[in-house]
């Protein structure tokens, strides 16, 4: 299959090179905060059928491979010519490619002989493009529309000739045209690097050398990603988590996979995952096999498992994806899709925790599942202009390890965030005075190996009419989840002027008018725990203690070790005291997943059956109808059984039936926005 | 204490395994060198053996040392293997956690099992004072004596050895910092304080607090060794003043190192690139592409013109801010250990066999086929060490056969590839950082040094397509090089963040006049007479709303805020293609760099070897593209200036073995530099 085992190495460092050179080329040349902080950009070499052979693992975001290009390049249609730089930020036209507008990609071919041997692509997330907020995302936005201006692939240049008319209309619909552009240049620079550098190896090795070789990366890729597949024991795992869309006025929405682990694949069936929703959660996979958005956590995993592993899209060929039309993460056209990164996050929790049933010494517990952006806007004294910033990415722990504690006030899959030093804030925004910014304690999940500390941020406005924005936040419900004895971290919070006679819990934040003098505290997500807190070595937890990662009294309470007031291990204390509580456990086997008293409640209300027959119901009607119909369903079976009613799988056929016949108007219907 | 009249000149590089030392005649022009196994447990030994070598062996008094200045890696040892001091910090309240959020991202991408990051100073050891700053340098709330005593107190019974104060906001206003270092010294007498605004004042308290945390970590074992290689070298009869290498590619006293320790962490790379300038300089040639190439590690710098610096360098799991001679590092080296993976492809690396046991062909048990038992099987090397260590050639085979028997190759085929498959990893890691200076390297030629150096660097240079390739006569001396030529230097540092139209010309002229008083002061406290003194002043701007800054150069003599704005405009231009010069700007930091140019050896008459018999050039056989063919054997000290040869060709010498491959030509210039070029 692999025909030269040295040529592909050496080939395969070539495509690297050129991928990492056009990536800095891109990061060199553009500046604007979302490429130069969040690193939101990327750059990819693509094979003629739309398969990423080498991508950036240094610069840039960590999600290029799976990117399906095959629907972009079918939509370039035949009329492709040398010089051609095409353009695209549409979900619908790519079939997810990009999965929301905020993300405009560019990409060329490369032709020898009148013949395309593979295409340069670049993307970046824009700071703007247009629609009903600045910045264009807003988590409560509907429908697509309102989210910015939809680029269908075409030609921004044609043969080398920049088409003004396309651009000046493109740039006159975004809050940010000079920056776009200047985005876009250098995304042209990246291109015009990589297309000299791919002449370059195309006129020392020959086109068919290079395109072989394009083959025999993804090959290889595709061999290495099979047999640590094959390495898990064949069978069917089942998992689902919820995305909390209450944010959005929408309840909990799950989110559900059975894999199926046969002959060196990964099969994925979402089917049973909530219908698409009217807010900007939704992400349009367009159930593409190996779809970036989804498989993170697989990716991660081949990663970590084979660190050697060849980074490209031959990664991904053995995960195969099933998700039923109409979902939250196979929307049907026309679903808004800006905040879909908690939707992916989600999907990769679910996806981990499935393999963990598996391969339960090789995976994380649940990390904080928060990936959030806090922003204020607040009008500039002097001018009475709004100013806009962010005042720090709001991420949590990660989950323990098999071998590790979790990282502190950080997750590993998404890594490459960076904050913001607290003295350049202050300094972009005067009117806002930070007053604490540091971890959590005592809110990692106990563990052999401990959950990561959430962190906490707080501060004060000291201007009127201040808006504070946020999205992705997750796990204000349900925390992150232990694992293999390990027990589950803490839920995030958000407090309105904490320890005053004001003090108000107000959850999560969509969009909240502070005014002079508020302060406003969040705290984030402890990752959950894995293994056993008893079998934690004491002088860890003493260690632990003394550096107030945990407090003396979880101590005792989760880990069993006493420590006493001057700050030593009390050893036969200790001894006795992970005795009882060893006793106290009856025999019963340490659980595999521990989700917490409060999902274990709504669990035990809310049996896997009931959400199933649910989802059954709906699942073939129009949109609106299976949307209110989720909605209906929810809301009226949540309501018998919180009265204490019992409700079985086989009597909701028959409850929707009343809804549409008699209840169907009721208030939790379909919320107006 | 009178000096007898100087005419040595001397430099020593402190490595892991040796200390190079190299000497310099001024009179004669003749270059001493001398290799002593370094000391792990008092690092001065080893420049003592090599004083008493230099006396007994070459008969050079160390009082005839007029100039003395090394380099030890002390400081990034310490740091690396974390065996440094316990070091409490003092930070605002609130702020407890500077070193354990850090700035969030993580080092290593898609690994679950990525390391969690360990704070250089756990947090049993930061303690919060009840004081803050504003932005604007104003007091918010005031600081109190009883708490900064009472915290300063309980990290001291907590086992803290010195403090380092990081305050929000200090670069700004430090009044908060000196009253508390002064508190903290008035009740704790003798006590090592660091205050952040005092060592380094940049924006940023991350980044700041670190620098002050590495300065006390290293600080107390670095003072020490300074103290005491003072003593030994004064006792053994130096009377010249001693210098130590800095990250800047600078020197300084002694003194000045001991109270700045964390100045000294990347002197050792940043020496060897101050070498390679010189040598480029000498020969006329400033746009050089560094390569420094040992058993382990490359490390790459792009001369282009001026050395280049970075202000973002990073040493183990720590940002460092100050100023440093820009180094990339690279994981491979001789050592790189080559193997096949489960679908049977050829990897070479990132694992290196080390120098313990080492690639099998030194016959200390090591059966891992290295990239210098290619070497061995090829030809290109039979022994190492001017011969004194001759290499195994059955164990080098032996080893290649492992994976060429899996591969179907023979012995020879697999050498060649995995020499290709070297390459071209340094090449995919080479190019993007090329990239990252903007530069197509085929402008440049590439200097190369360290063991391994000149062994690969032609291969590279064709992979890479560079002009040509200088190799050095003392490639394993560059670092002990570049400490006799470096000069003493210094940077200054000022945190202004303001819109450029907020500010106007005295503001800035006051912040460099400012500058350059306590640049006199660095330069006099030096106490040496210098040939001549720069003062290289400098800016880093950004445009509003943005975050992408541009360090820009200044003239001399008085400034106007217009003048820097157009300087901004132009430099942006010429980076980036473009300027938009109606958009307001930022001025972030003023930075100042003295110079104070020590006089550098006359290398006119140099003569690096001692004189040998010419002897009859040898042939012998070796392997290259595919075939077995004749290549010509020199020995480096028989090669005279003007000398001319044809690839393939092996030269050998103490220190390194040079491979020229068949394609290229090689010349001996006037400083007995080999300068190959490519023929075909």
């Amino acid at each position: 299959m692999i025909a030269d085992k040295i040529g592909l190495e050496i080939m395969s460092n070539r495509f690297q090179a050129i991928v990492d050179e056009m990536a800095q080329a891109l990061f060199r040349t553009a500046h604007t905060v979302f490429i130069k902080e969040t690193q939101d950009y990327g750059a990819a070499l693509v094979s003629t059928r739309g398969e990423v052979f080498a991508a950036s693992r240094r610069y840039g975001v960590l999600m290029m491979v799976g990117k399906p290009m095959d629907d972009a390049i079918r939509a370039m249609g035949e009329d492709v010519r040398e010089g051609d730089i095409f353009i695209s930020n549409d979900p619908e036209a790519t079939r997810g490619m990009a999965t929301h507008l905020s993300d405009v990609y560019l990409w060329t071919p490369v032709f020898e002989a009148g013949a395309i041997i593979c295409y340069l692509w670049t993307f970046v997330h824009m700071t703007d493009v247009g629609g009903r907020v600045s910045g264009s995302i807003a988590p409560s936005s509907y429908e697509l529309t309102q989210e910015g201006i939809r680029i269908p692939p075409q030609k921004l240049f044609s043969e080398g000739v920049l088409n003004e008319t396309f651009l000046k209309t493109f740039l006159a619909n975004t809050r940010s045209s000079g920056q776009n552009w200047g985005d876009m240049k250098a995304c042209i620079a990246a291109l015009n690097t990589a297309m000299r550098r791919m002449r370059e190896i195309i006129a020392r090795f020959g086109a068919p050398t290079v395109s072989k070789s394009i083959d025999d990366v993804l090959n290889y890729a595709e061999a290495q990603s099979r047999r640590v597949i094959a390495t898990v024991p064949e069978g069917v795992y089942h998992f689902s988590d919820f995305i909390e869309g209450d944010v959005a006025g929408l309840g909990l929405l799950r989110i559900n996979l059975t894999l199926t682990v046969k002959d060196g694949e990964f099969h994925m069936n979402f089917a049973g995952t909530a219908p698409e929703v009217r807010a900007a959660l939704n992400l349009p996979s367009f159930s593409k096999n190996g779809h970036w958005m989804l498989v993170t956590g697989v990716v991660n995993w081949l990663c970590t498992r084979e660190p050697s592993i060849a980074y490209n899209a031959g990664l991904v060929r053995p995960l195969k994806i099933s998700i039923p039309k109409g979902t939250i993460i196979n929307p049907d056209a026309g679903a808004a899709c800006g905040a879909r990164y908690s939707t992916s996050h989600k999907v990769c929790d679910v996806i981990i925790g499935a393999l963990a049933q598996a391969v339960p010494d090789q995976l994380p517990a649940t990390d904080s599942g928060q990936g959030g952006i806090l922003m204020v806007a607040m009008p500039d004294p002097a001018t009475s202009e709004t100013r806009v910033s962010v005042i720090q990415p709001v991420v949590g722990g990660s989950g323990g390890r098999p071998m590790a504690d979790g990282v502190d006030g950080t997750m590993v899959i998404l890594n490459f965030l960076k904050n913001v030093p607290t003295e350049l804030l202050e300094r972009e925004m005067p009117e806002v005075v930070i007053r604490r910014y540091g971890l959590r304690e005592d809110s990692g999940g106990a563990g052999r190996y401990r959950g990561g500390t959430g962190a906490v941020i707080e501060f004060e406005t000291h201007s009127p009419f201040s808006t504070v924005t946020a999205r992705n936040l997750e796990r204000y419900l349900f925390p992150p989840a232990g694992r293999q004895g390990g027990q589950p971290g803490s839920t995030g919070y958000t407090l309105l002027n904490p320890g005053t006679p004001e003090e108000k819990n107000i959850g999560k934040i969509d969009i909240l008018q502070v005014g002079l003098g508020d302060v406003i505290r969040m705290g984030t997500q402890g990752g959950g725990g894995y293994g056993d807190p008893l079998e934690r070595p004491p002088e860890q937890v003493l260690s632990d203690v003394l550096d107030g990662y945990v407090w003396r009294s979880s101590a005792e309470t989760a880990y069993g070790v006493v420590i006493a007031a001057d700050g030593v291990l009390d050893v036969a204390a200790t001894q006795e005291l992970r005795n009882r509580m060893r006793a106290a456990r009856g025999g019963k086997p340490l659980k595999a997943i521990d989700y917490g008293p409060v999902r274990e409640a709504y669990n035990a209300l809310w049996p896997t059956e009931l959400h199933d027959a649910i989802s059954a119901e709906i699942v073939g009607l129009p949109r609106v109808q299976r949307q209110t119909g989720h909605q209906a369903l929810y809301a009226e079976i949540g309501r018998r059984l919180e009265a204490g009613e019992k409700v079985l799988p086989g009597q909701v056929p028959m409850i929707y039936k009343e809804l549409r016949e008699h209840k169907l108007m009721s208030r939790r219907l379909a919320r107006p926005l | 204490m009178s000096e007898p009249a100087p005419r040595y000149r001397l430099g020593v590089d402190i490595g892991g395994t040796f200390t190079d030392v190299l000497l310099f005649d001024d009179v004669s022009g003749a270059l001493t060198s001398l290799k002593v196994p370094s000391n792990r447990q008092d690092p001065e030994q080893a420049i003592i053996t090599g004083l008493e070598a230099l006396r007994d062996r070459h008969q050079i008094e160390p009082g005839k040392i007029g100039y003395f200045s090394h380099g030890t890696t002390l400081g990034v040892n310490t740091l690396l293997e974390r065996d440094g001091a316990q070091v409490g910090l003092l930070v605002t309240k609130g702020f407890r956690d500077i070193l354990e959020l850090r700035r969030l991202r993580l080092p290593q991408a898609n690994n679950l099992y990525a390391p969690r990051p360990r704070a250089l100073a756990p947090r049993r050891r930061v303690a919060e004072v009840n004081e803050r700053m504003g932005f604007d340098g104003r007091v918010i709330v005031p600081i109190a004596r009883d708490d900064v005593i009472a915290q300063a107190r309980a990290l001291f019974d907590g086992g803290a050895d010195n403090i380092a104060i990081c305050f929000l906001h200090s670069y700004r206003n430090g009044d908060h910092e000196s009253l508390a270092k002064q508190w903290i010294l008035e009740e704790f007498p003798g006590a090592y304080v660091i205050a952040s605004a005092e060592l380094w004042p940049q924006q940023r308290e991350y980044e700041r607090a670190l620098v002050s945390v590495i300065n006390g970590y290293i600080g107390a074992r670095m003072g020490r060794y300074f103290k005491t290689l003072k003593e030994k070298a004064t006792a053994a009869g130096v009377g010249a003043r001693i210098f130590s290498t800095k990250s800047n590619g600078g020197v300084m006293s002694v003194e000045a190192a001991g109270r700045r320790p964390v100045e000294t962490l990347l002197s050792g790379p940043a020496s060897g690139v101050i070498g390679a300038a010189f040598i480029g300089h000498l020969m006329g040639d400033t746009r050089l592409l560094t390569l420094d190439m040992g058993g382990t590690s490359v490390d790459m710098a792009l001369i282009n013109g001026e050395v280049p610096y970075s202000n973002e360098n990073t040493v183990g799991d720590f940002t460092v801010v100050l100023p440093a001679v820009d180094v990339s590092a690279i994981g491979a080296g001789g050592g790189s250990v080559a193997w096949l993976d489960a679908e049977g492809v050829l990897k070479v690396g990132p694992r290196s066999a080390g120098a313990y046991p080492g690639p099998a062909c030194y016959g200390r048990g090591g059966t891992e086929p290295t990239v210098t038992d290619a070497y061995a099987v090829l030809g290109i090397m039979t022994s190492i060490l001017g011969g004194e260590m001759r290499l195994h050639l059955d164990k080098a085979r032996e080893a290649l056969a492992t994976i060429g028997t899996r591969l179907g190759l023979t012995v020879e085929q697999t050498a060649d590839a995995v020499l290709q498959v070297a390459t071209a990893n340094i090449y995919a890691e080479a190019v993007p950082q090329l990239a990252r200076r903007g530069v197509d390297a085929k402008d440049f030629s590439l200097l190369c040094y360290g063991a391994a150096g000149p062994t690969h660097s032609f291969m590279l240079a064709r992979e890479l397509n560079l002009r040509r390739v200088i190799v050095p006569p003392m490639p394993g001396l560059l670092c002990a090089l570049g400490c006799l030529v470096a000069d003493l230097r210094a940077d200054f540092v000022r945190s202004l963040w303001h819109d450029s139209r907020a500010m106007n010309d005295d503001q800035i002229n006051a912040t460099y006049d400012q500058f350059s008083a306590e640049a006199e002061n660095w330069l006099a406290a030096q106490n040496v007479d210098v040939l001549e003194r720069r003062i290289v002043r400098s800016i880093d701007m950004c445009y509003q709303g943005q975050s992408f800054e541009l360090n820009v150069i200044l003239p001399d003599g008085p400034l106007t805020i217009a003048q820097i704005e157009t300087l901004f405009h132009d430099h942006y231009e010429r980076v980036y293609g473009y300027a938009d010069r109606s958009s307001p700007l930022r001025i972030l930091e003023a930075r100042l760099q003295v110079i104070g140019s020590t006089r550098k050896p006359d290398f006119s008459r140099l003569r690096p070897f001692a004189a040998v018999s010419g002897g009859e050039p040898v042939t012998r056989r070796i392997y290259e593209n595919g075939e077995g063919g004749e290549a010509s054997v020199y020995q480096r000290a028989a090669l005279a200036p003007g000398f001319r040869f044809e690839g393939p060709a092996i030269v050998e010498q103490y220190d390194t073995t040079v491979y020229v491959p068949a394609g290229f030509s090689a010349t001996i210039d006037r400083w007995y530099n080999i300068i190959g070029e490519r023929t075909s």
